[in-house]
């Protein structure tokens, strides 16, 4: 009776009022009130976790923030490091190659994630109530995030070529000239784009179509009855029921998109001009090929600082949009 | 009987007469008490970093074969273009050293130099000496750590792995056809490329115009230097005023974008070398400019469409000028930081690569000679060794671009002002400005001795 009592008054309490109904075990301190052997014990199990967090993730970051505020040189082997304050921060401001990666970036982001989240839901609307051939459909449908990222570079390469692109002969069957897709300043990013959708709208399918099929049905039934059409039923039940589910996505994919580098590094190397040029793409030169590891530190931080930004955007927006009205 | 790989000479035991002779001389050495020899023919394994490049298969089996001759291990860890360097950077930054012999392209053999992270040769074993027909392409191979400069009168640091540069490549079946004959002077290039410029069938020329790693500005070299043109005014004396926008400048791109607008490929800011060697391969460029590791593919019937129909010569220059294309060749340094053994190892397969016989045998496999006497033998008046002949006659003029570490910086300038003037972005004369001031502002930065002049 004594141990099932504290069980039974637990299901019924609120989640912040659990502590305060676990029993004291008999004779002994009380575990979760946060005594001295308690709080001991917590610590050395939670200990190993934190070591390791700050191992793998701020003792990084904390090293690339001071490498920032260096120049690093290598003589005799070895190397110097010469502190340069901001320096390396101010010359970010004048680079004229991140400006453009930034506007890149920010313009491939929008379309890109647009596009997946666009084609991903019509796509999971369609199939969402297909009961016959599900393993097939989904499977043709994801298998485009299943490709390696070098191999997409490889069928897009080949698809786009001027010369002997399947494309280029395909249009050339309907009477159009040849389009050099990677290689013209007009089509070059939205092209990039096109190869990005392609790759990761069925990552949106998949998300939002396992978000579709947990939607309550009585809700549906209940508009049936009321007499709502079908553009209503999406207008008023579905999209308000999935908004959590799309800011979600939203979130995931916009962060993602901002850290392209494989398409763009495959397809056109940042160009023609500075076309393509993304974030990451420049740090990549800066960093890697030039190796300029104090600049590159900076930049790396800048770009870390944005992703921030944006991740604190989208999560604020999905907490509004969840939030009851 | 057996066959020397090199040689091709057998004796009736089935022992090449290079090995009794070799056996003979070791047997003679070591009876006077000289064991040296016998020692440094088996050396410790040694593994060679080197990047996937068109030439790699023709020194791979040029590996196999010193391992064959020698008995000595090469291990070869093969990376794309610029994982290469990542890779060596990594290593020799390292306490101790994964590669121990470097192959160093001409980008970023300076950084190795400069950086104290390859030894000299001539330190690891005095007694190595390069064979005097070897080719010390614009002396890259000699570097003088005190006065930071690469000079014969500084320390042997390299053995260069593949003498690189750019040759013209044109169709000899539509030259015999239209009467010309092989164009020496920039005026006859244009001349003869609006000739057999026939679009969208075959381009006039079909030029290297998208932006890489080190891909319009290796192809607009030959232009700029054989205009009398260069990025600085003189690094051998240190002095690097940028001179990319001077007169001779201006006249080599214009010339090269006027090339690329009336007889070249519609689409020329996009092509890197792949598109541009494909181009050729199946008809539809008359003229190419690219590395001379591109020739194998011109004449195998699985690859080509023009086989046997493609003529190599020097890369064209103004009148009374000479050619001179841009280096973008491959040395071989030793690390610093390896185990002695492994130093002394990496030093014989170098004393045995440098060979005539080992270069001659290195081109039959496909490689490019890196010592002239190769040039000399009678294989390079057959067919298939066409293209010796002119590249013997450039390799003295090729052009060291860069004699400093941080030339990758001026590189990524070029490559995206150039593709922007390619694509028509710009005009000659403002890329060329803007070019030269980015470059200024670079070499200012690292405190070299520079200058600009007025703009154009």
């Amino acid at each position: 009776m004594s141990s099932a009592a504290p069980d039974a008054s637990a299901q019924t309490l609120p989640a912040a009022n659990l502590r305060r109904a676990r029993p004291k075990p008999a004779g002994g301190a009380d575990v979760s009130s946060g005594g001295p052997d308690d709080w001991l014990w917590r610590w050395v199990t939670f200990s190993p976790a934190l070591l390791m967090m700050l191992l793998l993730s701020v003792l990084p970051l904390v090293n690339l923030f001071l490498t920032s505020f260096y120049n690093v040189t290598w003589t005799g082997g070895q190397p110097t490091w010469t502190p340069v304050g901001v320096d390396n921060y101010n010359e970010l401001v004048h680079d004229e190659l991140l400006r453009a990666g930034l506007f890149n970036t920010l313009v491939f982001a929008i379309f890109a994630v647009g596009g997946q989240m666009l084609f991903g839901f019509v796509l999971a609307l369609l199939c969402c109530r297909v009961t016959r051939g599900r393993i097939l459909y989904r499977t043709i449908f994801i298998l485009p995030i299943l490709v390696p990222g070098i191999v997409v570079g490889a069928i897009w390469k080949l698809l786009l070529n001027f010369d002997f692109g399947l494309v280029n002969q395909l249009i050339g069957l309907i009477g159009f000239e040849p389009m050099n897709w990677l290689g013209a300043k007009a089509t070059a990013l939205a092209s990039v784009i096109f190869v990005d959708v392609w790759h990761w709208t069925p990552f949106c399918f998949l998300l939002f179509l396992a978000g579709l099929e947990s939607l309550p049905q009585d809700v549906y039934e209940a508009g049936k009855i009321d007499g709502a059409t079908i553009w209503q039923e999406l207008r008023y039940i579905t999209l308000p029921m999935m908004l959590p589910t799309i800011m979600v996505t939203f979130a995931f994919r916009l962060v993602t998109a901002f850290k392209v580098f494989d398409e763009v590094y495959l397809l056109t190397g940042g160009g023609p001009g500075t076309s393509t040029e993304v974030l990451s793409f420049t740090l990549y030169q800066r960093f890697f090929r030039q190796d300029r590891t104090g600049y590159g530190a900076s930049m790396s931080m800048f770009i870390i600082f944005l992703v921030c930004i944006l991740l604190v955007m989208a999560l604020s927006a999905r907490k509004r949009v969840s939030a009851p009205a | 009987m057996r066959e020397s790989s090199i040689t091709g000479r057998v004796t009736r035991s089935g022992i090449s007469r290079r090995r009794v002779l070799a056996g003979a001389g070791a047997a003679a050495i070591g009876a006077l008490g000289n064991v040296r020899f016998a020692a440094a023919a088996k050396v410790a394994p040694i593994t060679i970093v080197i990047n996937q490049s068109p030439w790699f298969e023709s020194f791979r089996k040029t590996v196999e074969l010193y391992e064959k001759e020698t008995g000595n291990k090469v291990e070869l860890d093969v990376n794309p273009f610029a994982g290469s360097l990542e890779k060596q950077r990594n290593s020799v930054r390292a306490a101790k050293g994964q590669y121990d012999l470097l192959i160093m392209n001409g980008g970023w053999f300076a950084e190795m130099y400069f950086g104290g992270f390859v030894e000299a040769i001539s330190d690891i074993d005095p007694s190595f000496k390069l064979d005097p027909d070897v080719y010390t392409l614009g002396d890259t191979v000699f570097f003088d750590p005190v006065k930071k400069v690469m000079t014969p009168q500084g320390k042997l640091m390299s053995v260069p792995i593949g003498p690189l540069i750019p040759l013209l490549y044109y169709r000899g079946d539509l030259y015999k056809e239209a009467g010309l004959k092989a164009p020496e002077t920039f005026a006859e290039l244009e001349a003869n490329a609006r000739k057999l410029h026939k679009p969208p069938g075959r381009y006039g020329i079909v030029q290297r115009g998208a932006r890489g790693p080190a891909t319009v500005s290796f192809d607009f070299y030959p232009y700029l230097y054989g205009n009398g043109g260069g990025i600085f005014k003189n690094q051998a004396a240190a002095d690097y005023t940028v001179t990319l926008n001077n007169e001779a400048g201006r006249t080599a791109l214009e010339y090269y974008l006027r090339l690329a607008k009336e007889v070249g490929h519609p689409q020329t800011a996009s092509l890197d070398q792949a598109d541009v060697i494909q181009n050729m391969l199946t008809g539809k460029a008359a003229h190419i400019s690219a590395v001379i590791a591109a020739w194998s593919p011109m004449d195998d019937p699985d690859k080509s469409a023009v086989v046997d129909k493609v003529e190599f010569a020097p890369t064209p220059h103004a009148a009374g000028l000479t050619t001179a294309s841009g280096l973008g060749h491959w040395l071989g340094g030793i690390a610093r930081n390896i185990p002695d053994d492994r130093k002394r190892g990496a030093v014989e397969f170098l004393r045995w690569f440098q060979t005539k016989d080992a270069q001659i045998a290195s081109a039959k496999l496909g490689g490019i000679p890196v010592n002239a006497a190769a040039y000399r033998d009678p294989i390079s008046q057959e067919r298939k060794f066409r293209w010796m002949k002119p590249l013997a006659d450039s390799l003295p003029h090729a052009v060291n671009v860069y004699q400093f570490p941080e030339a990758s910086e001026v590189i990524a300038i070029l490559e995206l002002g150039l593709n922007q003037a390619v694509a028509g972005n710009t005009a000659a004369a403002p890329a060329l400005n803007s070019m030269a001031d980015q470059i200024h502002g670079v070499m200012a930065k690292y405190g070299y001795a520079t200058g600009k002049l007025p703009p154009l």
